[in-house]
């Protein structure tokens, strides 16, 4: 490492020259006085022992030379000089360093806001150990015909024999995740993020608890529900990071539960999805409670049904994800061919990471790209400025060859300039950054997984320090390398602007010109398809009405209510009963309705459709979704009956019927009248089949892009333990909201109310990431439209500028003003058009990676891709348009004497 | 220049540099060079003022320090002492140096 303290050394000698200078002053001076001492005392005179002294000592100039050379470092001395040289020149010309400077500031600063939330949703490891080895495990079943294989939530004990028998595995955890109701100090309870994982959960993630201890395998065997571990933010939300919290009480769901640890801060629980298909806008909590899981009978005994968890494993060190998949897969095989079972599980091991970042990464990427699609056109207008300068610049540099300027010189004084231009960029673009953050985590859906973790650290400052090195390169090495080319004589002979005007560096700008119109046509092809997508998605047919509706969920998770059998069932019917009442009296409202899950929440209850009288083999009925409703609920959806009657109160005393959607009926009743025909195996803890009464047309009611199938039953039949009550009133959602938490609360205070808003806003948060994915793209893609616009005018203008005398003879021989215009407007239509083109066919393959983003919509879309190219080429016009009047209005005698 | 003397090789200077300090310990830059001159009895031209250059050299490397303090006659000087890494350079050039010299005792040596 001898260099890094030479370089140490020499650039310390850099900013202390006056000091070191007097030192060797002085240390030369000891030197001559030592030796007039010894000389004098060989009995020389004074000034015969000075001059040998001298004498013998040499160049006094010359060794301080050489000492200086070698003290201090030549080629940053030259480097600073540079630097000081660009500063001046662009203190010169402060518009264009403005404008250079504001460029890429906002390029930079955008880039790098969004690489933050890139990093820290899709690159930065999980803070657990070893987190490369951690995989989602899910079981994989193939569908009715064989052909494709869906992920499917754990069956407990097809996850205890894999963990068990697995040799790839380390270990597994399995859990299940949701939100439970947390009432401090018997305040009205809130829904918070919990985890309910088997005791091995942190040891396997490699996490220790810093207060307290770790789960321990008898936790999950007695008591289970009395003990829970705090996140490090769940300690600090309920009991003020108390330190004496080892073994105070919570009440949690109704029960008084004893905190027997906290977590470290660093590590969250992510968010894992029970299978790809459910979207968990309402669970998107970060976990901040942790119990230990008790499996059920149920789960120890059935190998069907029952697939109610999410697992995590950890790979044996070497082990890949390929081995693990196959080594699983095998046992899954064979114990689906030992024991009978109708079905074909598999299993379908994905990288925690990429697991967790699924449903985003696609989106993020994009964004990521049309923010560096945006700085490369910026970076290319900042060089054809910068051309512009070094051609105007070029009878300067030719100059200074003259005077001796070395080709290194000359290159690196013009990239010194681009250098000070990025770094002063790059540190006002990280500062921009820090907003930009912030911005994004405002306006980015909630969904977004790890959002929290969202901030400038290291990676991310070394992005932005490393994009404004980039971009110096970029757009300073044309003009750099141009001007070694320049040969002094002729730059000094010729007129200096003849000079520039030389085929070739027009060619140059009109290429670079080309480079963004193709970027910006792609980045608007990209836009619109997507805006195109959303709006498609908002103005579809939703088969339900969200306007003057109000939303409120109650959560019934407490002992009165969750108490399996008829008594808990009871206790929430009744509550059900005396809110629908309550809520109905309420002022202003025409309309109340019950339904059992939340409406744009995602499948959820997904049960499979069993006919007494049509079997079909085992694991080949249609999946349906099960909801659980009052009579009023298709009225105040404003849903239509297609067949069949609605639910009505005569039903109550004898419940078992049903409602299916078209859909249902098609997929379960293909060919059949439905009406009349029996479900079986549908009620909870019943055995009573339904009869089907009615059916009702397909809703979006779990999605705006999903239309499952569904059943829709009374809930006089059965009560769930969450209740959606929905409200059509007169009066705005904003006075409807308090009423309806003052009606429930009323009736019982500790129920949660997790979720309570209009019909409107659950619509609209529904496809907030589509929005916020449409609105940013749009924001990119208009920066990149007026960057291309700027260009285009720079070039033009630029160019018109320099050919005056030309127009002006033009205009003197005869040439009129529309021909003049079309002169102008045909140089900038090359560029342009040739850029479209390019544009078009990077659109074309850019489009097929966007299209699993897109709804409903062709990657062809004519209007997006007509809009496109249509707004491009009006911006286009609208910078050719000015430069051209100006060419036009070229007064021949003035540019004619100008020179 | 005088009949007999030589000029100061490339790179001789900083061993003659390093094994003046290790034989007679701290030492200022004009005893340095007054003991070059004496131990090569005077046949190397060397301006004395050459020293401070390679000095430098040295004390960027880190192979030997620099302190101010007191001549033996009371002047205040600059001395210079070995440090750790500069004794285990003058191994190394010791032994850099020997081979050279001997590939160069070959190519001298009358051929046969």
């Amino acid at each position: 490492m001898d260099w890094i303290r030479v370089l140490l050394s020499l650039s310390a000698a850099l900013f202390r020259r006056k000091k070191l200078d007097a030192d060797l002053y002085e240390e030369m001076r000891a030197h001559i006085d030592l030796a007039i001492e010894e000389n004098r005392a060989r009995g020389m005179n004074e000034p015969q022992a000075r001059n040998a002294a001298l004498r013998a000592f040499g160049g006094i100039t010359q060794i301080r030379e050489t000492y200086r050379v070698q003290r201090g470092l030549p080629w940053l001395e030259q480097a600073a000089r540079d630097i000081r040289y660009a500063v001046r020149q662009l203190r010169k010309s402060p518009g264009f360093a403005l404008t250079a400077l504001l460029t890429l500031a906002l390029g930079i600063g955008a880039a790098t806001s969004v690489f933050s939330v890139v990093d820290a949703v899709l690159l930065k490891p999980f803070s657990f150990r070893d987190p490369d080895r951690l995989v989602v495990m899910r079981e994989a079943v193939a569908d009715k015909a064989g052909s494709e294989r869906f992920a499917s939530p754990v069956n407990y004990r097809h996850f205890l024999r894999l963990r068990k028998n697995a040799a790839t595995l380390e270990d597994a955890t399995i859990f299940v995740q949701r939100g439970v109701s947390v009432s401090p100090d018997g305040d009205h309870p809130h829904i918070v993020g919990a985890v309910i994982a088997s005791p091995n959960l942190f040891r396997l993630l490699g996490v220790q608890p810093i207060l307290g201890r770790d789960f321990v395998e008898d936790d999950a065997r007695q008591n289970s529900e009395s003990i829970a571990i705090l996140s490090y933010e769940g300690w600090q939300t309920f009991f003020a990071r108390d330190p004496a919290v080892i073994g105070k009480t919570l009440r949690i769901e109704g029960r008084p539960v004893t905190v027997i640890g906290v977590l470290p801060p660093g590590p969250r629980f992510p968010q894992i999805v029970l299978a790809p298909k459910i979207a968990f806008q309402e669970t998107a909590r970060d976990a901040v409670l942790f119990q230990p899981l008790a499996p059920s009978e149920r789960d120890l005994d059935a190998d069907m049904g029952n697939f109610n968890y999410r697992a995590i494993a950890r790979l044996k060190p070497g082990v890949t994800l390929a081995q693990g998949n196959a080594e699983l897969e095998a046992l899954q095989n064979a114990y689906t061919l030992s024991a009978h079972l109708p079905l074909h599980f598999g299993i379908a091991l994905t990288p925690l990471a990429k697991d967790v970042a699924s449903r985003v990464s696609g989106a993020l990427w994009l964004l990521f790209a049309a923010v560096g699609a945006v700085l490369l056109i910026a970076c290319v207008n900042l060089a054809n400025l910068q051309l512009a300068r070094a051609v105007n610049a070029e009878r300067e540099t030719a100059v200074r060859a003259a005077l001796g300027a070395s080709r290194g010189q000359l290159v690196r004084s013009r990239l010194a300039e681009s250098l000070v231009l990025a770094l002063a960029g790059g540190t006002a673009g990280t500062a921009l950054a820090f907003g930009g953050v912030r911005l994004l985590i405002a306006l980015a859906p909630a969904n977004i997984p790890r959002l929290g973790e969202v901030r400038l650290s290291l990676p991310v400052l070394v992005f932005s320090g490393g994009l404004s090195v980039a971009a110096a390169i970029m757009f300073g090495m044309l003009p750099a390398l141009r001007s070694l080319r320049v040969a002094p004589q002729a730059a000094l002979q010729a007129n200096s602007t003849r000079a520039a005007n030389t085929q070739e560096s027009h060619r140059t700008r009109s290429l670079m010109v080309a480079v963004q119109v193709a970027c910006t046509v792609v980045l608007l092809i990209v836009t619109s398809l997507v805006l195109r997508s959303l709006s498609h998605l908002l103005r579809q047919d939703r088969g339900f009405d969200s306007s003057h509706v109000t939303l409120a969920l109650a959560d019934l998770y407490a002992p009165q209510y969750d108490n399996p059998g008829p008594k808990g069932n009871a206790a929430r019917l009744a509550f059900a009963d005396r809110a629908l009442t309550a809520l109905g009296q309420l002022p202003g409202v025409q309309s109340i309705a019950l339904t059992s899950v939340t409406p744009l929440t995602g499948e959820t209850w997904v049960d499979n459709l069993f006919r007494p009288d049509h079997p079909v083999p085992p694991g080949q009925q249609p999946a349906i979704n099960v909801r659980w409703i009052d009579p009023n609920y298709l009225p105040t959806m404003l849903s239509r009956l297609v067949a069949g009657r609605n639910i009505t109160a005569a039903d109550r005393a004898h419940p078992y019927v049903a409602l299916i959607s078209e859909r249902t009926a098609h997929e379960g009743f293909a060919g059949d009248n439905p009406i009349g025909r029996k479900i079986s195996d549908i009620v909870p803890d019943d055995q009573h089949s339904v009869t089907v009464i009615g059916v009702v047309a397909d809703t979006r009611i779990n999605g705006l892009k999903d239309d499952a199938a569904m059943v829709y039953l009374p809930y006089w039949a059965y009560t769930p333990l969450t209740l959606s009550f929905l409200v059509r009133s007169s009066q705005p959602s904003g006075a409807v909201i308090p009423e309806m938490r003052r009606a429930i609360w009323q009736i019982d205070p500790q129920v949660a109310i997790p979720t309570l808003k209009s019909m409107d806003d659950q619509v609209s948060d529904s496809v907030a990431a589509d929005r916020f994915q449409a609105m940013a793209l749009s924001g990119f893609a208009a920066a990149a439209l007026c960057l291309a616009l700027l260009g285009v005018y720079g070039v033009l203008a630029y160019s018109v500028s320099l050919r005056r005398r030309e127009f002006g003879i033009r205009i003197a021989l005869g040439s009129g003003k529309s021909a003049l215009i079309g002169l102008v407007v045909r140089q900038a239509a090359y560029p342009v058009l040739l850029g479209m083109g390019v544009g078009l066919t990077m659109a074309m393959m850019a489009v097929r990676w966007v299209r699993s983003l897109l709804y409903q919509t062709s990657v062809m879309d004519p209007l997006a891709v007509g809009c496109s190219i249509l707004l491009l080429l009006m911006a286009a016009a609208i910078a050719a348009i000015v430069p051209a009047r100006r060419a036009a209005s070229t007064d021949p005698i003035r540019a004619l004497r100008a020179e | 220049m005088p009949e007999g003397k030589s000029d100061v090789l490339q790179g001789t200077l900083d061993l003659m540099v390093l094994k003046t300090l290790e034989s007679l310990g701290p030492l200022h830059g004009y005893g340095i060079a007054r003991r070059i001159e004496q131990v090569s009895g005077n046949t190397v031209s060397l301006n004395q003022g050459t020293i401070y250059p390679a000095l430098l050299r040295l004390a960027q490397r880190g192979w030997v320090k620099a302190e101010w303090g007191t001549s033996e006659t009371g002047r205040r000087a600059k001395f210079y002492s070995l440090t750790r890494s500069g004794r285990k350079q003058i191994e190394q050039e010791t032994e850099n140096w020997e081979r050279v010299a001997a590939t160069m005792a070959r190519f001298l040596a009358p051929s046969n």
